[in-house]
């Protein structure tokens, strides 16, 4: 199974439009929303908040875009291939599993040492240790997301459901505009999100507080309902198959 | 070169196939159905161990169907597929089974040397990369991005993929499909020197010279099931279609009764002849001194079909010769 993480892996890396749109554009994102102090607060403050959005966004992009390519390998007969090979069908789920759970490092990673190199941020080395364990691990419930996606739709259409679907968290979740400015509603909806507990742990750890139960809670939640839909998806692509 | 030809390593207890172990392959009565049309119907066949098997069928005869169920791909109806004694899923896994289906199964962004490299990590018992390489007759590309290859080169690391875990059992869809005359040569040479080794071979197409230059075997399939099964020979005979063709002058009726003659047609000067034994004909006719342009046809197999169908619908004539070790066993399904 090592193997097959390991090509996967590599698979991941050498796409240009992942290496792109899924590590690069994230941290110049970062990097325009703290020049340009779109977002609020002072600058130190705002480098801060950003770079846990972002390094949570680009997590959760890279996350789902694992599960993207999960669809196209049904398309190219990969997943077909992989059944004729001696390796277990639970090791292939496991392995895209894992996978996704090691592309997110670089996604995330880009962010954080923009964050320190670029924007000078700085935390004690507990927080950098908290923060990055909770952005790494938040992911798990994106990449089963994005899995039950590709294993249930066709490659060009499981590609747009987790671009909408990342899309559609990252901004109801408060990733690019804090949900402080949304209207009332908006932000009653926006804590309920995945993302906004995702990123509301490292938010709290990098303003010198614990992780807040309610979002641990409200996460958890999420990881079992998208655990379920990508079981209910590999279940229903075994069938068909 | 020449340790290819006779056998180069031991061949293991198993692959030949020790007295009493379970064939290669059994199907038994195996039926599937998509939707209103019944792919496969009721199909029972039975692989010894060493012999190289063709599957030949028109498009839509049910071959690919039959081939999914052989390695557990889709569920069969009714029927039992079973290989070296087991499941097929148990067999796929335990690394005895290598296949390479019709189509796809090749991924973008990868060298076809880390591509084999990983399918051959699954197996216990993998043979190493440069001779999977030399065996496919992709020596020189290990280093190729898979998605840069031409149709011919991925076609041979997609049989690359099938041999790599150096399996007892070897499953081909229709390998020559996508292949040029010098490709498809190419890849022959590299199933030879694997079956030289006591493997046993399944490879379905729709190329009746092929089935006939590369099998022991040949199993027609139409409409999910077997209506011819035996050597290259015997089927030839009871289709009875190759066709000798010369110029003759003058009487002719003498040559419906040459050996092997079934049927004449003359046209001016050219008479064609069908032959259930063209090589008695041809003989006949050189002792006759009536061999002037002599043309012999192969029989094509859109004519086979007809002839065996035709065979089927009519009772009294010789079935042909079925060289599976066993007769035929009643499902226990």
């Amino acid at each position: 199974m090592l193997g097959y993480v390991r090509l996967e892996v590599v698979r991941v890396l050498r796409d240009v439009t992942f290496v792109v749109f899924g590590i690069a554009m994230p941290v110049v994102m970062y990097l325009i929303f703290t020049t340009l102090a779109l977002a609020p607060g002072d600058r130190e403050k705002a480098a801060l908040f950003v770079m846990v959005s972002m390094a949570a966004y680009g997590g959760m992009g890279a996350a789902f875009n694992n599960g993207s390519g999960l669809a196209e390998d049904k398309a190219l007969g990969w997943l077909r291939q992989l059944r004729l090979t001696p390796l277990a069908p639970a090791a292939v789920v496991a392995g895209k599993a894992i996978t996704g759970m090691v592309v997110v490092v670089p996604a995330i990673a880009a962010i954080l040492l923009a964050g320190t190199f670029v924007n000078g941020v700085r935390l004690d080395a507990g927080q950098w240790i908290s923060i990055i364990a909770l952005l790494w691990a938040g992911t798990i419930p994106f990449t089963l997301f994005g899995l039950g996606n590709g294993y249930r739709l066709t490659g060009q259409a499981a590609g747009i459901a987790n671009f909408a679907s990342s899309m559609t968290l990252a901004v109801a979740g408060g990733l690019w505009i804090p949900s402080d400015v949304f209207p009332g509603w908006l932000k009653a909806v926006s804590e309920w999100t995945p993302t906004h507990s995702y990123a509301d742990l490292s938010w709290n750890v990098a303003y010198g507080e614990a992780p807040a139960p309610r979002s641990v809670l409200i996460l958890c939640g999420w990881l079992a309902v998208f655990g379920l839909y990508a079981l209910a998806s590999y279940r229903r692509a075994g069938r068909s198959a | 070169m020449n340790a290819n030809a006779v056998s180069p390593a031991p061949p293991a207890a198993d692959a030949t196939g020790s007295p009493g172990a379970p064939p290669a392959v059994a199907l038994s009565e195996l039926t599937k159905s998509f939707g209103a049309v019944r792919a496969v119907d009721g199909l029972s066949l039975e692989i010894p161990r060493g012999q190289t098997v063709a599957l030949l069928g028109p498009n839509g005869a049910g071959k690919s169907t039959a081939i999914g169920m052989m390695l557990g791909l889709i569920a069969p109806d009714s029927g039992r597929a079973e290989i070296f004694g087991g499941r097929p899923g148990q067999a796929v896994r335990a690394g005895r089974v290598g296949a390479m289906p019709q189509e796809g199964g090749l991924i973008h962004r990868v060298t076809v040397g880390e591509l084999i490299r990983f399918v051959a990590g699954t197996y216990q018992d993998p043979l190493p990369l440069e001779r999977i390489l030399a065996g496919a007759g992709l020596g020189g590309l290990a280093g190729r991005r898979v998605d840069k290859l031409s149709g011919g080169q991925a076609q041979r690391v997609r049989f690359a993929l099938a041999l790599a875990g150096d399996p007892d059992l070897i499953v081909l869809d229709e390998p020559t499909s996508a292949l040029d005359v010098e490709a498809r040569r190419e890849f022959w040479d590299g199933m030879r020197r694997f079956a030289a080794r006591g493997k046993t071979i399944l490879f379905s197409t729709h190329y009746l010279e092929e089935a006939d230059e590369h099998a022991d075997r040949i199993v027609v399939i139409d409409r999910g099931r077997i209506v011819a099964d035996g050597t290259s020979r015997e089927i030839k005979r009871v289709t009875a279609l190759t066709t000798v063709g010369v110029t003759v002058t003058g009487e002719t009726s003498w040559l419906a009764g040459l050996p092997g003659v079934s049927a004449i047609e003359i046209r001016g000067d050219r008479a064609r002849l069908r032959c259930t034994d063209s090589d008695a004909t041809v003989v006949a006719l050189a002792q006759a001194g009536a061999v002037r342009d002599l043309e012999v046809s192969p029989a094509d197999l859109e004519d086979a079909f007809v002839a065996l169908t035709a065979h089927r619908a009519t009772p009294p004539v010789p079935s042909p010769v079925r060289t599976g070790p066993a007769g035929q066993e009643e499902s226990a399904v």
